[in-house]
């Protein structure tokens, strides 16, 4: 058993399209911001996998560099747009 | 990439992707932030049989944080005002996404390498965004900075108005 870069694209092209399904399915607009940090898990799995399988001779630490930055942008996103719900489900 | 690892990433691959069902389709705070929680565990999952242990790491962290905003008593629901058609209709959208892009990995014919397995730490991150891409770091955090002073002071323009 074996896993390929095409195998990896396919597993982040599903969390990509989770998240994009749930950003458009959820009636509430602060649980659609869950979506987020699903749609930058799918970037992210393509990142790392691009760094693991097709990188050689290339800047080979920028996938997981870039998986790490979408990491922590995903939560801060995620803080604010529902930082921001809160205060405008308040008024 | 050796057959344990292969498992670890099927396994790992499942569990994200059923956590993110979860988020989408299950009722109630709790819930999502759990199947969010999931998600991230099963990504953690998938970047360690990758060999990137430092982005698991981080990324178990952030999103164990995400599951706990979601899961949060700190935000109230905002109802959309767009009509269910809309939304069924984003949501075929969703999936021909989904079916776009397998079709494209399926037909890229992408290069094959050895694999990389050098160690990758917290310096590491730094040096490259302090020393090699700086100039794109400092770019990037202007832009923050910008966006951030004009949301605020159109926050407080419109407050002003009200």
């Amino acid at each position: 058993m074996s896993a390929s870069l095409v195998t990896v694209f396919f597993v982040a092209a599903g969390l990509l399209a989770a998240g994009v399904f749930t950003a458009v399915w959820r009636r509430d607009l602060a649980a659609a911001l869950a979506g987020i940090p699903l749609i930058f898990a799918g970037a992210g799995v393509a990142f790392v996998g691009v760094a693991r399988f097709a990188a050689a001779g290339g800047p080979h630490l920028f996938g997981q560099e870039f998986a790490v930055l979408l990491a922590i942008a995903s939560v801060a996103l995620l803080a604010l747009g529902l930082g921001i719900a809160g205060r405008e489900g308040a008024r | 990439m050796d057959s344990l690892h292969a498992i670890g990433f099927y396994a790992s691959s499942g569990v994200s992707v059923i956590g993110g069902l979860g988020v989408a389709l299950l009722a109630g705070r709790g819930r999502r932030g759990a199947a969010l929680a999931v998600s991230g565990i099963g990504l953690a999952g998938i970047y360690v049989s990758l060999g990137a242990g430092f982005a698991a790491l981080v990324a178990l962290v952030c999103y164990l944080g995400c599951a706990a905003l979601v899961a949060g008593p700190r935000y109230r629901a905002i109802e959309a005002t767009v009509g269910a058609a809309w939304r069924q209709l984003g949501a075929v959208a969703a999936g021909v996404l989904l079916a776009l892009l397998a079709f494209a990995a399926f037909r890229g014919s992408f290069a094959q390498a050895k694999a990389f397995t050098e160690t990758f730490g917290a310096s590491d991150v730094g040096q490259l965004l302090f020393a090699r891409d700086a100039f794109a770091t400092e770019a990037v955090a202007i832009l923050v900075l910008v966006s951030l002073v004009g949301g605020t002071a159109l926050w407080r323009a419109r407050e002003r108005s009200r």
